[in-house]
């Protein structure tokens, strides 16, 4: 069947070209290397420098060298810069650069919401005023194993760490912040080059698609070239549908063309492998080589590019050094150096920063199934009983838009949906729950209670002119809340409650869309970038976060609507940094076809390492129609995203996992059921990721830091240390070519076969599933009885899936709770530790909190039995098995070809929150 | 797998001490819990006191049968434990039916329907109540009712039987009349023509002689209905390119990320159409040296194609006016209804001049006026008159054969049932169109405009209660609409509910008597009484135009 429907509308959305502050920063990029021994204009004074409290000030100068003259006319610079550079508590660096003395005020506000505490200075640190090269070196960490060295003229700052060059700033010299100013300030350049012309290009007002940016605070941006020493791979900075290792965009051979782009946008049918700005924006990069590791946080919720290039190292190195150019136009130049060491102290050192993920309330882990749209209560009904018929577990059941009355939120279509609170009663009878969406566009009505009271209250964005700006989106004229202005987020989240969301329940819960925030009508289908906000804070300087701080309001309210507090859920479109505090996000709106289904392993790999790992892509595929194996090797691989769920468009056919008969049916059924028999993984990788900042799903360098060949891997993952999935991205595979990495065994997750690093091999595939193999030294725990939801599973008993590794040692880790409340965080949860060493399996608590109080989960949960474990891997025979003093049955095999014992030790009946040993003799 | 590696579930047992819990029994006897007193059997120790799976792949001890813990590949050592979950829970339901629930759904929390005796949660974490007694109760009174409505449906049903059986005879009978007439009118019609043929032989024979002078004469007589006719065909012709346009302007510029359904489809039809364009042979060039009358036919023809290419862009153009969501100020979908208003103004103004209602019509050719000329046209005139006589007989007779063989060839179900339902039509309001459907006909949706949403293909299935319609319009994106009629046993005769489940495919809910199950062994025919009832319309049919709400969806 052909496809109708066309691709992304590229003329909707603008190219670097078509923007002045990206135009013009580009322009100085040029400008510096067609100028021969380039060198920046800024210089700091050595004279101006203090370092007091950890935090180190001085003033920066712009003196334009002979060099750099020709930047010199381009006029809207300032003489008169500060530095700050903040040393913190947990090793990160803060650098801030600013005008001393600006005509007109930078915003500067993000700090309230991306930040989850007040920032605390480092005490450990040392500094010399001027060391051998002259350099003021401040080294810090707790060994001083980490160095700042500050060079005054051209001025620049190098992170060492025990002295090996890991990050540099304005090493390129590109530093570069317009002095916000008034038109009449400059002259006039209309005779100037074509390079000059574009250092000056819509600085004062710029008009795309017949829609005029106003500007009326002229030119604000910067920029700074950031560089990677030595570290070829770069990562983050989401959401792009690209590779995980970032593409080069600038110098000989540059793989695209424009900058990567962050500015959340709603972007209709997205093209795959492009740098084109999506619907969130994580400013975050993480480098990583085989010798260091470090993370850059650029803290600016503005439209922001970033250019790649990958250059010759200074060093004479055969790696390549990267260097990336950063420009946003609105705001000031604040960011964050993190030095590691490792890949995953950087993480935790940025979730200290911006938060790590909440932990989700358990359900939200099982599988959800969305439409657009289950139609009535008697369609919701009949899906549910497709389900129960068919066996088929899963946890929430979505209602999109056409659930409203006229796309007013926070109401019912009264014909349709007659009775909300039995149908969620209906689906909560079985553990089920319920998502309704509910978007930031208010429907101008004056007979809807949500439009009125925002309009009393003066809760909605402003257009320039400071009177009520209206658009156009999916309920008609509409307008959006203005979630900058404290007192809305407030009375959003005061919209949850039960007696104000008519219809809702404890087991409904909330789906966040179009929250770029997406104005068919607008600019690149958003806001104006002069909108304005509470306080006249222009949506230029916070558009990448206005759907965060949405999300974050309707998080407030599911967490405030019940007496005794509980975790929300709520799914957001548009993300920033901090996201990952108030939920899981999608990529979108992608489409039923197999280049979709394979950009997803990137996409979620990248949205988890900038931080934010409760991630998913629709399975299925958003737009069009599935073939019946696509749909399935889409499930399969599904089953391991994060954040589970299928969703279709109106327009496409309908897809409930049983539509399409067998074998598809079973082969689905078969791919959920593995992912609730993993729940209990899942669960407790949420919970290391809640307290670390590390992904849950990983890239196979993650785990495999020092393996260059994973470095640019991206179509295989590992869900956290110990299963490695391939998704089957292609029609008609048989076989799959799986990298097995390190020196260790990897046991086929289904059947226990033994494959061994490092190398590719070509393992089956068949439709029935996709290769998992789990990783030697470790250990999963599973449920295995098959439930018709996670709520239901409460009370079954664990497998513990043990793979040792060459030295007979494996562990692992179980974490439970209640799975709804926040007494987890008072101490109410139980944390094991699993370890087999020398042929015993003991299991010890890692709560320490654990005996203290007579806490309720702890009490009625930790008699839940472990009823089986597997040991796969053993190098020699058992002849018994000895729980405490008690022999049990067990089986045990002998697999001659991977050289390993195998050994079930069955009806082992071990209570879960007790510590215990088994012994194999 | 090769042979030489082990598959887990089927280790060999290394029979080790057993302590484990006794053996989970119902009550009453020593049946395990969860097993139908018809598997009872199965579930025996050996003398040993071991027992072997049900598909013999291992033997375990009878005390590991429903220890909550799976053995068994199969599933069967724990029929009443969820620890397989692939098994069959039997609730003996006393007071109601016995039944059965997946063993995965045993003690998970929720009182399943199907145990209304509550034993399915037994584990102490959920108390489910036995509520056989009331549940039962209301099943035999919903029975009964379905009873009542089965009786009273069959009793109809009958009726319907036998009209269809009688009715099959009496069209046949009447066929078999009409096929003895059609050798008489088919030769009285043979002859006919050969008289006409004569006549206007002899007219022609004795036009011939002043054939110039007529065709001049006629050329004159047709020139100012020609040059009106072109001016005509250049408007029309205007108004098409000018519609056109519209519609190319509109698939180039409209946003489509508004997903605006009414544009989309005229969109696509606008495509529809301009394939169909393409499809079109371009008329053969005609020699200049052509009658009056060609060229004034050609002019015509080529008009109304016109007009019927600006009437198919019109009605694109208006479906997408009367349905476009005004709140996208998408210009150029407001640039084309702004030009839809125009023309629908100008049109309809202009076509009065211009186009049809002053139908140009080919007067006649003068007469030659003498009584030679008189007689022959005279003698023409009754030849055409006795032709046109027998034709209309002629085709009277083979139209009512086609009618009957189109009932007779008509699958009425084996036993005639549907016979009394044929072209029988049923309309279902629900809140934004009205649905109706001739049965064995057309199904259509309205709401200000009609579409077809498919005809009548064929029964699905053996059962004969499941219909086709397929072929309706094509759906934006899509496939042709089509329709399933699926039907369930009514007292009378109505549609119960439509639904989209999918889209452009729907589902049509009939209630009919027709197919109401007749009790086995009933002989045909029976009940003299009845006979009464099987008028024209039978009871149980209810006609087109009366109000049908949603009342039942099923029995």
């Amino acid at each position: 069947m052909a496809l109708v429907v066309s691709a992304v509308k590229r003329e909707d959305f603008k190219s670097c070209a078509q923007s002045g502050f990206c135009t013009r920063n580009r322009a100085y990029a040029d400008l510096a290397s067609e100028t021969p021994d380039w060198e920046s204009p800024f210089r700091l004074d050595p004279a101006s420098l203090q370092l007091e409290d950890g935090i180190l000030t001085g003033d920066l100068m712009h003196t334009p060298t002979t060099s750099s003259s020709s930047a010199e006319s381009s006029g809207a610079l300032n003489d008169g810069y500060t530095l700050e550079i903040h040393l913190l508590d947990n090793d990160a660096v803060r650098v801030r650069m600013s005008e001393r003395d600006p005509k007109r005020r930078r915003y500067d506000g993000l700090h309230k919401t991306v930040l989850v505490k007040p920032l605390i200075s480092s005490s450990q640190y040392d500094h010399l005023a001027r060391d051998e090269n002259g350099l003021f070196t401040i080294n810090y960490g707790s060994q001083r194993q980490n160095s700042a060295r500050i060079r005054f003229a051209p001025f620049q700052i190098e992170f060492l760490v025990d002295g090996v060059s890991t990050l540099v700033l304005n090493e390129g010299g590109l530093l570069k912040i317009e002095a916000a100013q008034a038109r009449n300030d400059v002259a006039d350049t209309r005779t100037r080059a074509l390079l000059e012309r574009r250092l000056e290009q819509g600085m004062w007002s710029e008009r795309f698609k017949d829609i005029v940016d106003t500007k009326p605070r002229g030119p604000e941006s910067f920029g700074l070239d950031i560089t990677f020493p030595e570290i070829e791979d770069v990562y983050g900075i989401p959401e792009h549908a690209s590779s995980l290792s970032l593409k080069t965009t600038r110098g000989p051979g540059a793989q695209y063309t424009e900058p990567y782009r962050l500015y959340n946008l709603d972007v209709f049918e997205y093209e795959i492998d492009s740098p084109m700005a999506l619907y969130g924006s994580i400013p975050f990069m993480l480098g990583h080589s085989k010798d260091k590791t470090v993370g850059v946080f650029w803290m600016n919720a503005a439209e922001t590019w970033i250019d790649i290039e990958k250059i010759k190292s200074t060093s004479g190195s055969n790696r390549k050094t990267t260097r990336t150019h950063w420009y946003s136009e609105a705001g000031v130049l604040d960011l964050f150096v993190f030095l590691g060491p490792t890949h995953r102290d950087i993480l935790k050192q940025y979730s200290s920063l911006v938060g790590a993920t909440a932990l989700p309330q358990s359900f939200a882990i099982g599988y959800h199934q969305c439409r657009w749209n289950y139609i009535s209560q008697k369609d919701v009904t009949e899906v549910d009983a497709g389900f129960e018929k068919h066996e088929i577990p899963y946890d929430v059941l979505w209602l999109d838009i056409e659930h409203t009355d006229g796309k007013r939120y926070f109401t019912w279509h009264p014909e349709q949906f007659p009775d909300p609170i039995d149908m969620q009663l209906h689906l909560a009878s079985k553990g089920r729950k319920m998502v309704t969406i509910i978007d930031p566009h208010i429907k101008m009505d004056k007979e809807y209670h949500v439009s009125i009271e925002a309009t009393d209250k003066s809760l909605f964005v402003m257009n320039s002119l400071l009177s009520p700006f209206d658009g156009w989106c999916w309920p008609g004229s509409s307008q959006w809340v203005d979630f900058e202005n404290p007192r809305a987020k407030d009375w959003w989240a005061s919209q949850f409650s039960y007696d104000r969301y008519i219809g809702s329940t404890n087991t409904l819960f909330t789906w966040n869309d179009m929250n770029e925030p997406s104005v068919f009508t607008g600019p690149e289908i958003t806001l104006p970038k002069d909108a304005m906000h509470h306080n006249r804070v222009e949506h230029r300087s916070i558009h990448n976060i206005y759907g965060a701080m949405f999300h974050a309001a309707t998080a407030q309210g599911l967490t405030t609507r019940n007496e005794t507090l509980q975790r929300p859920f709520v799914l957001s479109r548009a993300f920033f940094a901090g996201s990952q505090r108030y939920g899981a996000i999608w990529t979108g709106d992608n489409k039923a076809s197999w280049e979709h289904f394979a950009v997803a392993t990137p996409m979620l790999l990248t949205i988890g390492l900038a931080g934010l790992p409760f991630s998913g892509a629709d399975v299925g595929g958003f737009f069009g129609d599935p073939e019946p194996e696509l749909l399935t090797r889409w499930y399969q691989a599904g089953a391991f995203y994060p954040f589970f769920r299928a969703h279709a468009h109106l327009d496409s056919k309908r897809r409930e996992p049983w539509l399409f008969g067998e074998p598809y049916t079973s082969q689905i059924r078969a791919a959920i059921r593995t992912r609730y028999s993993l729940l209990p993984l899942w669960y407790t990788l949420f919970q290391e990721a809640s307290t670390e900042g590390v992904p849950i799903i990983r890239p196979m360098f993650f785990e495999f830091p020092s393996d260059e060949l994973t470095y640019r891997m991206d179509d295989q993952f590992m869900v956290g240390d110990a299963l490695l999935v391939k998704p089957v991205t292609t029609a008609g595979a048989t076989h799959s070519e799986v990298y097995f990495a390190g020196n260790e065994k990897w046991f086929d997750f289904y059947d226990g076969q033994v494959k061994r690093g490092p190398g590719v091999q070509s393992v089956p595939s068949p439709a029935y599933k996709i290769p998992v193999y789990q990783r030697a030294g470790t250990i999963i725990p599973k449920r295995e009885k098959p439930r018709r939801s996670s709520k239901e599973m409460e009370n079954d008993p664990f497998t513990l899936v043990i793979a040792v590794d060459s030295n007979g040692e494996a562990s692992g880790r179980l974490y439970l709770d209640d799975g709804e409340s926040f007494e987890y965080t008072r101490g109410d949860y139980i944390l094991r530790e699993f370890k087999v060493q020398g042929r015993v399996l003991t299991s010890r608590s890692l709560n320490r909190q654990e005996s203290e109080t007579e806490w309720s989960f702890i009490r009625r949960f930790s008699s839940l039995k472990v009823e089986r474990i597997v040991f796969q891997g053993l190098s020699g025979p058992v002849s018994r098995v000895v729980i405490g003093d008690r022999p049990t049955a067990v089986e045990s095999g002998h697999d001659v070809a991977g050289g390993q014992y195998v050994v079930v030790v069955s009806k082992a009946n071990l209570p879960i929150g007790q510590d215990w040993s088994v012994t194999l003799l | 797998m090769k042979s030489n590696s082990v598959c887990f579930p089927i280790l060999a047992t290394l029979a080790l001490s057993v302590a484990l819990t006794r053996a989970n029994v119902n009550n009453n006897n020593n049946t395990p819990r969860g097993v139908s007193p018809s598997n009872a059997k199965l579930y025996v120790p050996d003398s040993g006191g071991t027992w072997s799976c049900l598909d013999g792949s291992k033997i375990i001890p009878f005390s590991a049968v429903n220890d909550d813990y799976c053995d068994c590949v199969d599933g069967s050592d724990e029929p009443g434990t969820s620890a397989c979950g692939t098994g069959q829970f039997y609730c003996a339901n006393i007071g109601h039916t016995p039944s059965s629930i997946k063993t995965s759904r045993v003690n998970d929390g929720v009182c399943d329907e199907e145990c209304c005796d509550g034993s399915d949660e037994y584990d102490g974490q959920t108390h489910c109540p036995n509520v056989c007694e009331e549940v039962g109760a209301k099943a035999r009174e919903e029975n009964d009712r379905i009873q009542s409505i089965q009786n009273e449906g069959a009793r109809l049903r009958r009726g319907f039987i036998k009209y269809g059986k009688a009715n099959k005879v009496s069209l046949a009978n009447e066929l078999e009349t009409l096929k003895g007439q059609v050798d008489k009118v088919q030769e009285a019609l043979t002859d006919a023509r050969a008289k006409l043929d004569a006549a206007n032989e002899a007219q022609d024979a004795y036009l011939e002689g002043s054939k110039s002078e007529r065709e001049a004469a006629r050329k004159q007589q047709l020139e100012p209905i020609i040059q009106e006719q072109t001016k005509r065909l250049k408007y029309a012709t205007e108004v098409r390119d000018m519609l056109r346009l519209t519609l190319q302007n509109l698939k180039e510029k409209h946003n489509k990320n508004y997903h605006d359904l009414a544009v989309k489809g005229t969109v696509s039809g606008f495509d529809e159409y301009i394939v169909a364009q393409g499809e079109k042979t371009e008329p053969a060039q005609e020699d200049s040296d052509i009658s009056s009358d060609r060229q004034f036919d050609t002019l015509v023809d080529e008009t109304s194609v016109v007009l019927r290419d600006i009437g198919t862009l019109h009605d694109l153009l208006d479906g997408m006016k009367r349905d476009y969501n005004t709140e996208y100020n998408d210009e150029a979908v407001l640039a084309a209804v702004r030009v839809t208003e125009d023309f629908e103004v100008t049109w309809d103004s202009s076509r009065l001049d211009f186009v049809d209602v002053e139908h140009l019509v080919l007067p006649e050719e003068l007469p030659v006026n003498n009584p030679e000329a008189e007689k022959f046209r005279d003698e023409v005139d009754l030849a055409q008159e006795a032709f046109n006589d027998a034709s209309d007989k002629e085709s009277k007779v083979q139209e009512g054969i086609r009618e009957i063989e189109r009932k007779l060839n008509m699958d009425f179900g084996p036993d005639e049932t549907f016979a009394q339902l044929v072209d029988n039509c049923f309309d279902f309001k629900d809140t934004e169109y009205t649905y109706s459907i001739c049965l064995f006909g057309d199904a259509n949706q309205s709401s200000h405009s009609s579409t077809h949403l498919g005809k009548f293909s064929g029964w699905e299935g053996d059962n004969y209660d499941v219909q086709m319609y397929t072929g309706g319009a094509k759906c934006w994106n899509g496939p042709e609409r089509s329709v399933k009629l699926v039907m369930s046993c009514g007292t009378k005769t109505e549609i119960v509910s439509v639904t989209e489940p999918e889209k452009c495919e729907y589902l049509f809910k009939l209630q009919t008597p027709a197919v109401c199950p007749i009790p086995e062994g009933e002989a045909e025919g029976e009940g003299g009484a009845e006979d009464q009832e099987q008028e024209q319309s039978a009871e149980g049919v209810q006609q087109e135009g009366e109000e049908n709400t949603r009342k039942h969806d099923e029995l």
